[in-house]
């Protein structure tokens, strides 16, 4: 293929650049995103027989709820005590049913209205937990399940990604977005099930009075006007809020991480005051947003109290004009609390759910992001043990548009060759492994391995057959071995062991406390730099890939540990194509070729010798390495 | 509401009023309620985040004075956590859940007085229930006390889990660990659901059983009074009120589930800040006022030893060395020999087990910490920049220094023409948010900030690894010129870079092992000379393999 072949690609293949900062922008921030509960229903979806079932004990015990004031009120006060019952008032059968236990049991009628409320009460308690056990059983495990499909789809998003987004920004999707979320969901199942009461109440209520009732209900829109005006006046306050509460933690997690060079450079009280800067504004808007919420909760109480007011004047006088039957005015009394409790919580739900609405969006923004690694429509699928040739081809690179980092490099490594890839930093050293393990996409040049094309190979499948020891090696949680194994089932413990052997890592292994059991802590802070890297080849021993990669780790390592890295490093390549970024000329002199990288071109290639009898870039990079040690 | 319940008293007990004037004076209570309510709830939120803003300001100021110690038993996740969670259920307690423990308190008390005057008998009925109701709420909250911790373990364990990830996405994607990386996270995951779980179910069974023993109480009274009236000891008026009082008394036990639920979150909360505010700080900074304003660069080592906490083996043993003004000192040693225990201590990182550090002949500890962090500069190992713009983080110790002096030690740190290529120039902006800088970019840039500071001692621990061999040389040369009646103490691995320095130390196991200057360690022909050899090119590389190492 020809260079113009190659640029003459369909465009479509070629990689399309995503806005990273798109990824912090304000969103929508609609007050109800019917969609977005939409797509969290396909995670509700396989617990839908908790919902339902949950559904089913909350309808019950709000129907048990109001069949708990109905025998209080119908039954007790006007039928047993005062003795006159009101004819439009439903009591739904509960007269009836005093009655029966009444002459059935033989029992006073008081007794037998109280066995009536008893077991209504008891099975409403009973159902409600149910209810509440079921609710947040399916809850809790959708989200758990989203929250594992959002780690699993950023833990396959590109390196382009991680380039251009922060890390934080990523962690509180995972995290405090979700959490945000449970309280919506939460907070919408409970409204549930106090609605159910508000619909049960309410029909009683309009079949004893329509007149009573329809004034009761005109304070509704006002309820819901207050909140209306209640989320314009708080819109920018919350913003405000939100924005001082992720800066307030930022400074803090930054401080944490940097606490040695803080102390180091006796910032302590300047950082403190930055710090308190930001915790006075954070506090101060707070402050604000209390004075809306708590005018705004207050007023909605009150309207509950006015609504109280209306009954007793209103069914007052038909009980005065005996309309209405004293049992009747306490009922209303009491379901005009049910009537008004869904209405109030709404609005003090309403800051849970339009915080939850923005965590959503931001979760389905995380979720629909759809870089990724280009990966073939039919992939070649690599059979067997590969040679391992490597051959770049005219490849072109770029991160951002018009600073080429790489430009037509063209070089071949023969399987088993050992490669040093030399160069200053900013050459494209790193860069060139990078495509190699298609961490980036590429479409201008092709790189070859065994000659298929690099983009026609899967990802995955590409990088089993690839070793990659980066200067920064990153250690899991878990034990030494979890970490030499990194969980393939073809590595017995006797194959790690043997590789940690074999690349001297053995050594300091077994005099840890545990050997290989020992636990690591996060980024392996309780192992040097040089076992480390020891540890790293140990692992790409133990995974026996076609080729090897590797970033040389720069200095910092003792002389005695870096000989047995040398060593190590000689064992590791025996029968394997090997990549090596080049620092130290000892690596250099046990490769078979070099490359000499100049600003993301090939400038020389050849052997040691060679290379320094052209007496060009390489000899004067050797040159400054021999100085070092003259 | 206690409130609601006076209306009914009003309605029932006092006929003389019209209904009319009844709703009235309803609206003035309502009026009146919701001025008080207003004031008690804001004044009530507004403390949850002064307390917050508290908490946060002790959290902030407390970490800063904690050592490696503490860090290594704490990590960020694990502290971001405490701060952003924890402080966050303290404040709603206060904000939400103090509303109601007043209520618990006030409303029995006035409803159990209203009620005795009515009808003793009654009242000495429900007595009963109420040790009931205690007694299973204090179970209960043990069981809250216990799941909520779990919950709030398992929320540290996620983010902890997720971090430690993404920061290794490189790596995990480099292995092709995706897939095993994601089963991991479902581990972690699950065991964080199951948590929430079980203390969602405690807080259930809180919330549908405390107000059934209340209702049972409730249903006492019903059925007693009841036949009072039927009796005509009783009116109906009274038994309504006495019911209505009755609610009252019970209404906070209805709420107790959740707010037994907030007080154990924020007891939880309030024990896992505490672990922080009680950390004593390792470094105690206790000047005895009768040091030196500045000091000289003079230093003497007695004895010095030093055991990291839980380890068997000390870390340095019996270091003698005597630092004069004005010297450079080149360490050398493999790694866990002791290098960067020992520079620890120099800037009191670490406080010596054993032995003394003497600057200028007195006594470290006598020293405000502050001068001795201040005059002695110390380069760490890792070069970690802020997320601010260059010049901020160059200056860092002192952020209103003149720009000539930010390019000085820009230059001086062969930094100059690297700034010079970026469009912003000293403002750019660095880090998660801003330019990413190769490694050795980053070393200039902690090198620069420590060159700025001028100061009588500078330190600089192996802080040249990711810098070529020329810049180096270029850097190390001018540091000469610039630094040169002052004392400066250097770790490196590379004789080329230790063989300028005036003394070379050579660590073993936490000891010194040699000490002298290049030419006559040579000489000695001990670790130095072979490290020499080593690293002379051209040494067979096979060597190696003859040699009897002892494994790092």
């Amino acid at each position: 293929m020809t260079d113009a072949a190659i640029d003459s690609r369909p465009s479509t293949t070629r990689p399309k650049r995503h806005d990273h900062s798109m990824f912090e922008a304000e969103l929508s921030g609609n007050v109800l995103n019917l969609h977005l509960l939409g797509r969290i229903m396909h995670w509700l979806k396989p617990y839908r027989l908790g919902l339902f079932v949950s559904a089913f004990f909350v309808l019950a015990a709000s129907v048990l709820a109001v069949l708990m004031e109905i025998v209080i009120s119908l039954v007790l006060v006007d039928y047993i005590i005062i003795g006159q019952s009101d004819g439009n008032m439903p009591d739904l059968g509960m007269i009836e049913l005093t009655q029966w236990i009444e002459h059935s049991l033989g029992i006073p009628a008081l007794f037998s209205a109280g066995i009536v409320f008893f077991v209504a009460m008891t099975v409403h308690g009973i159902f409600g937990h149910a209810h509440r056990q079921t609710l947040v059983g399916a809850i809790v495990k959708a989200l758990r399940d989203l929250r594992q499909d959002l780690f699993a789809h950023l833990e396959t998003r590109p390196s382009s990604f991680y380039d251009g987004v922060p890390i934080g920004r990523i962690m509180t999707r995972v995290t405090n977005d979700i959490e945000a979320l449970f309280e919506m969901l939460r907070g919408i199942g409970s409204l549930v099930g106090e609605f159910v009461p508000f619909f049960v109440a309410l029909s009683i209520m309009l079949s004893a009075s329509v007149e009573l009732t329809l004034i009761l209900l005109a304070l509704v829109p006002i309820v819901a006007v207050a909140t209306y005006f209640f989320r314009q006046a708080t819109r920018e306050v919350f913003r405000l809020v939100r924005n001082s509460v992720s800066s307030l933690n930022q400074n803090l997690q930054e401080n944490l991480s940097g606490m040695q060079v803080v102390q180091l450079s006796e910032r302590q009280s300047l950082n403190l005051k930055n710090y308190t800067r930001i915790n006075k504004s954070n506090r101060r808007y707070e402050f604000r947003s209390i004075n809306l919420s708590t005018f705004y909760g207050a007023f909605n109480d009150s309207l509950a109290s006015i609504g109280l007011g209306i009954i007793i004047w209103y069914g007052g006088g038909e009980v005065v004009q005996n309309e209405m039957s004293l049992g009747g005015v306490i009922l209303f009394t009491r379901f005009m609390g049910m009537l008004f409790t869904p209405v109030v919580m709404l609005g003090e739900q309403l800051n849970v759910l339009f915080r939850a609405m923005a965590s959503g969006e931001r979760i389905f923004q995380a979720l629909d992001w759809d870089e990724q690694i280009h990966e073939p429509e039919n992939p070649v699928h690599l059979h067997g043990r590969l040679k391992g040739r490597v051959e770049f081809r005219a490849l072109r690179f770029a991160y951002k548009a018009n600073t080429p980092v790489l430009k037509d490099v063209s070089f071949t490594v023969d399987a088993g060759e050992k490669m040093a890839i030399v160069g200053r930093t900013g050459s494209g050293k790193s860069t060139l492994i990078k495509l190699l393990g298609r961490f980036y996409d590429f479409d201008r040049g092709t790189i070859f391995l065994d000659g298929h094309d690099l983009n026609d190979i899967h990802s995955r499948d590409l990088r089993s057959r690839i070793g990659v020891v980066l200067q920064d090696f990153h250690i899991f949680s878990g034990s030494i071995l979890d970490n030499i194994v990194l969980g393939n089932p073809s590595v017995s413990r006797e194959m790690a062991i043997d590789a940690a052997k074999t690349v001297n890592a053995h050594g300091f292994i077994s005099k840890l406390p545990e050997g290989y059991d020992t636990p690591l802590v996060e980024r392996g802070a309780n192992l040097s730099q040089g076992q480390r890297q020891l540890l790293a080849f140990a692992r790409v021993l133990a995974a026996d890939p076609e080729i090897l990669i590797l970033d040389e780790a720069t200095a910092s390592i003792d002389t005695e540990t870096e000989i047995l890295i040398q060593d190590g490093l000689r064992k590791l390549m025996v029968g394997r194509t090997s990549i090596l970024i080049a620092h130290r000329l000892q690596t250099i002199q046990e490769a078979d070729r070099v490359v000499v990288l100049h600003q993301g071109e090939v400038k020389e290639m050849g052997s040691h010798e060679e290379l320094l009898a052209m007496n060009g870039l390489y000899a004067m990079l050797h040159e400054l390495q021999f100085q070092e040690t003259q | 509401m206690g409130i609601d319940s006076i209306q009914q008293v009003i309605e029932n007990a006092t006929p003389e009023y019209s209904i009319g004037q009844v709703a009235l004076g309803i609206v003035c209570c309502v009026l009146m309620r919701f001025i008080v309510v207003i004031y008690a709830r804001r004044g009530l939120r507004r403390v949850g985040f002064a307390v917050s803003y508290d908490l946060r300001q002790s959290l902030f100021s407390k970490v800063q004075q904690q050592g490696s110690e503490f860090f290594a038993r704490m990590g960020v996740g694990d502290i971001m956590t405490r701060a952003i969670q924890d402080i966050a259920l303290i404040q709603r307690l206060i904000a939400f859940g103090s509303f109601g423990i007043v209520i618990m308190v006030y409303a029995p008390f006035f409803a159990i007085i209203a009620m005795t005057y009515k009808s003793p008998s009654l009242t000495l009925l429900i007595l009963p229930v109420l040790p009931i109701i205690f007694l299973y709420g204090w179970k209960m909250s043990g069981a809250m006390a216990d799941s909520s911790l779990a919950m709030q373990e398992g929320l540290s364990a996620l983010t902890t889990h997720t971090q430690e990830n993404l920061s290794g996405i490189r790596t995990v994607q480099a292995q092709a660990q995706e897939q095993n990386e994601i089963n991991r996270f479902w581990v972690t995951n699950d065991q964080y659901a199951t948590a929430f779980y079980d203390q969602a179910r405690i807080n259930s069974l809180m919330t549908a059983w405390m107000p059934w023993l209340a209702s049972a109480a409730q249903l006492m009274i019903i059925i007693y009074g009841g036949n009072l009236v039927l009796e005509n000891q009783l009116s109906v008026g009274d038994l309504i009120f006495f019911l209505a009082c009755l609610n009252m008394l019970l209404q906070p036990i209805r709420m107790a589930g959740m707010l037994v639920t907030m007080v154990q979150r924020g007891a939880v909360a309030t024990r896992r800040l505490f672990e922080i505010f009680d950390a004593k700080p390792e470094i105690i900074d206790n000047p005895s006022g009768l040091t030196p304003d500045i000091i000289s660069g003079d230093f003497e080592l007695k004895h010095l030893g030093y055991t990291y906490p839980g380890a068997s083996e000390p870390a340095l043993q019996d270091i003698n060395l005597r630092i004069h003004r004005g010297e450079s000192i080149g360490i050398v040693g493999r790694v866990g020999s002791g290098k960067s225990t020992l520079l620890k201590h120099f800037t009191r990182m670490l406080d010596s087990s054993d032995g003394q550090l003497l600057v200028d002949d007195i006594d470290v500890k006598s020293y405000p910490l502050r001068q001795i962090r201040r005059q002695i500069a110390q380069v760490l190992q890792d070069p970690f920049l802020f997320a601010e713009p260059l010049r901020n983080n160059i200056s860092y110790d002192d952020p209103d220094r003149t720009l000539e002096l930010v390019w000085g030690s820009a230059e001086s740190a062969a930094l100059k023409e690297t700034i010079l290529e970026f469009p912003e120039q000293l403002d750019t902006l660095v880090g998660e948010r801003g330019v990413t800088l190769s490694g050795g970019q980053k070393q200039r840039t902690t090198l620069a900030r420590g060159f700025i500071r001028d100061a009588p001692v500078l330190i600089l621990d192996d802080c040249f690894s990711s810098v070529d061999t020329e810049t180096e040389e270029h850097i190390l040369s001018r540091l000469k010129s610039l630094r040169d009646d002052r004392t400066t103490i250097l770790v490196s691995h590379r004789v080329s870079t230790l063989r300028h320095s005036d003394r070379i130390i050579v660590m073993d196991e936490g000891s010194i092992a040699e000490s002298g200057t290049h030419e006559e360690l040579l000489a000695l022909d001990g670790l130095y000379a072979e490290l020499e050899r080593l690293q002379t090119p051209g040494a067979d590389s096979d060597r190696s393999q003859d040699m009897e190492l002892s494994p790092v």
